[in-house]
């Protein structure tokens, strides 16, 4: 609670219904001023309503949301100062570049010479400078999510929020935004949230990422932590690629169980009981070809080159894995029988229930 | 390569004027020419060449009046058919499904009805055996009839009630593309409800407003059959003139003239019109 009680931004015990569904169930947010946290998760996981509570285009029906000290859980929109930039941009179609990052300064009543200022000031910014006057609807899709940047930019929101903002862009564009997203939102100190499907997006883009998973956070940490130790079987199958068994516990001594798996018996480094259901996996790339201290067998399905690396498809006990080559390496032919292994300190292992 | 870049608008004109050909032809036969026929008639006196219609029309109080009365009752009945419509419209987009379907029913079927039909049934329900004025008597809010056909208020009831469709159909066409994430964007910007409206809301739907408006306005300022079955000769407009100069006074240069001061505050809306919507799109 000291962290919580310093906290730019703390959602506290939220939960929303919409009729008979439980969209968001008792969440807990705090983040500091100048983080770029994401929401990340499926569709339907309550990320977009979870960024709508905290814009206030939606109320909760428990929790409070504190924004900069001040309890905003039932101050409407307009007097939260919250930042949206939304998926399909919702650029005012009557006004220009420049009339739509002027609208909010205009609202505030601020001078014309230091609205006009501050709007060539977050033109530039975006690199929008030369098309001030331009009409909305002669701008490209990339242009559009500038201007939309900009505009939420320009009254200096406490934090803003992006609503699957790059979503809509070609892969290129969204990938040079990304970088550029990034860099720019760090330079001017700002709060701010993503919410997003795109993993990768996720861990460029964040400081912290909170994986959501049926109204719940399921893991909130920094990326790396996310990639290397998912706190959940649903964490771990949303970021990153794994390689995954279903089991069951036969023994657990000394902080070590054994499950039987379909593909053989595996070791992983947490105690359960016997007899429970579990989902034991690695990252790809711990795997190497030979034994180790999981060891596994199966025949080669397939391999894929991709440059630096190379990805081999085996079947094992009825199972489809992937393992992780260095490019340098020489990969075995489809069809061999070979010999796999990883170590005990990189496998994982959770309880299988409510895995999806 | 620059031949054929210079071929291709000419080919795409000649395709062009080809199109509008029909509806060219059309304009030509069924409007200009009868047009310019009735501005002919319009400056014709004994003695050839004449603007006594126009003096007439434009010299004497009760045709200015007249002329009054056409301006007035299109911009009366103008200003009701928003003032209904605009809501009406944002009830109608905002409604789902069979509800939907429904609103529009009741809006735009009565289209199919004549003019005629519907307006001699707004004087059955408001003369003074009508059901409205019955009611009134049974409820016991009123002694003896009240005077309702043949006043100003039916004219303007009657008139709203059949044009509305008219406000309500371009409306609702820009209404029902509104994107909603406009206002929310507005309102975390700073905007209030009221301010998102007068900023956001009517901004954007101001071609529609536009196109309403125009519509409605001309087809008020030369209604016939509405101030005739509604009001009768005490409210006499441009168009009830044109018709008693024609079939009772045969006065023909005096009609056609008022027929011209019709054609021109119709052209004026059109072009009127047309400004603010290509000013609304710059």
């Amino acid at each position: 609670m000291t962290m919580d009680a310093a906290a730019h931004l703390a959602v506290r015990g939220v939960s929303k219904r919409f009729g008979a569904t439980t969209v968001l169930a008792d969440i807990d947010l705090a983040m500091p001023k100048g983080e770029l946290l994401t929401l990340l998760g499926p569709s339907g996981c309550g990320k977009t309503t979870l960024l709508r509570l905290v814009a206030g285009l939606a109320e909760p029906d428990t929790g409070t949301i504190i924004l900069g000290g001040r309890d905003i859980t039932r101050t409407p929109p307009y007097r939260r100062n919250v930042g949206v930039v939304f998926q399909s941009y919702a650029l005012f179609p009557h006004l220009d570049v420049a009339g739509n990052v002027a609208f909010g300064l205009k609202l505030r009543k601020r001078p014309k010479a230091e609205i006009d200022a501050t709007v060539g000031r977050v033109l530039a910014l975006v690199h929008l400078d030369h098309l001030a006057s331009r009409p909305i609807r002669a701008l490209s899709g990339g242009q559009q999510q500038r201007v939309a940047l900009a505009r939420a930019l320009a009254v200096e929101p406490s934090v803003i929020l992006f609503d699957e903002a790059l979503s809509a862009l070609d892969r290129k564009l969204r990938e040079a935004m990304q970088g550029e997203l990034r860099q720019l939102l760090t330079e001017i100190g700002a709060t701010a949230i993503f919410v997003t499907h795109d993993q990768e997006e996720a861990l460029t883009m964040s400081d912290r990422i909170a994986v959501m998973h049926r109204g719940r956070i399921d893991q909130l940490a920094d990326p790396r932590t996310l990639y290397e130790k998912p706190a959940t079987a649903f964490a771990l199958s949303f970021v990153g690629q794994s390689v995954r068994l279903a089991g069951r516990v036969t023994e657990s001594v000394g902080g070590v169980s054994r499950i039987e798996t379909p593909a053989g018996p595996v070791l992983a480094p947490k105690t359960f009981s016997p007899g429970y259901d579990v989902i034991v996996a690695t990252r790809p790339e711990h795997v190497r070809l030979g034994p180790g201290d999981n060891t596994l067998t199966g025949t080669v399905t397939g391999v894929v080159f991709q440059g630096a690396r190379s990805t081999v498809e085996i079947a094992a006990g009825g199972l489809k894995l992937s393992a992780e080559l260095s490019g340098r390496e020489t990969p075995p032919q489809p069809g061999a029988a070979i010999t796999f292994g990883w170590p005990l300190a990189e496998t994982l292992i959770y309880p299988a229930e409510g895995v999806a | 390569m620059i031949a054929a870049a210079r071929l291709l608008p000419d080919r795409a004109r000649r395709t062009a004027l080809l199109l509008s050909a029909p509806g060219l032809l059309v304009l030509v036969g069924l409007f200009i020419l009868p047009l310019s026929l009735l501005l002919g008639v319009s400056v014709q006196g004994e003695g050839g060449f004449s603007l006594a219609a126009y003096q007439k029309l434009f010299g004497t109080p009760h045709y200015r009046h007249v002329i009054w009365n056409s301006l007035w009752l299109a911009a009366v009945v103008t200003l009701l058919c928003f003032l209904i419509g605009y809501p009406a419209s944002f009830a109608i987009a905002r409604a789902r499904g069979g509800w939907r379907s429904l609103m529009l029913a009741c809006l735009f079927l009565p289209l199919s009805a004549s003019v005629i039909v519907k307006a001699f049934a707004w004087t059955i329900l408001l003369r003074s055996s009508g059901i409205i004025n019955q009611t009134l008597l049974f409820i016991g809010i009123i002694d003896t009839p009240v005077r309702m056909i043949f006043t100003e208020t039916a004219l303007v009831i009657g008139a709203v009630n059949i044009f509305l469709p008219f406000m309500v159909l371009p409306v609702f066409s820009v209404v029902a593309q509104l994107d909603g994430r406009l206002g929310e964007a507005a309102a975390t910007l700073g905007a209030n409800p009221l301010e998102t409206f007068l900023k956001v809301t009517l901004p954007v739907t101001m071609p529609g407003i536009i196109a309403g408006v125009a519509l409605v306005f001309a087809l008020a300022v030369s209604a016939y059959v509405v101030p005739t079955l509604l009001i009768g000769e005490r409210f006499p407009t441009l168009a009830t003139t044109i018709a008693k100069s024609y079939l009772l006074t045969r006065e023909e240069a005096f009609g056609a003239a008022c027929g011209v001061a019709l054609l021109a505050i119709a052209i004026a809306v059109v072009v009127i019109s047309a400004r603010l919507t290509r000013e609304e799109r710059a």
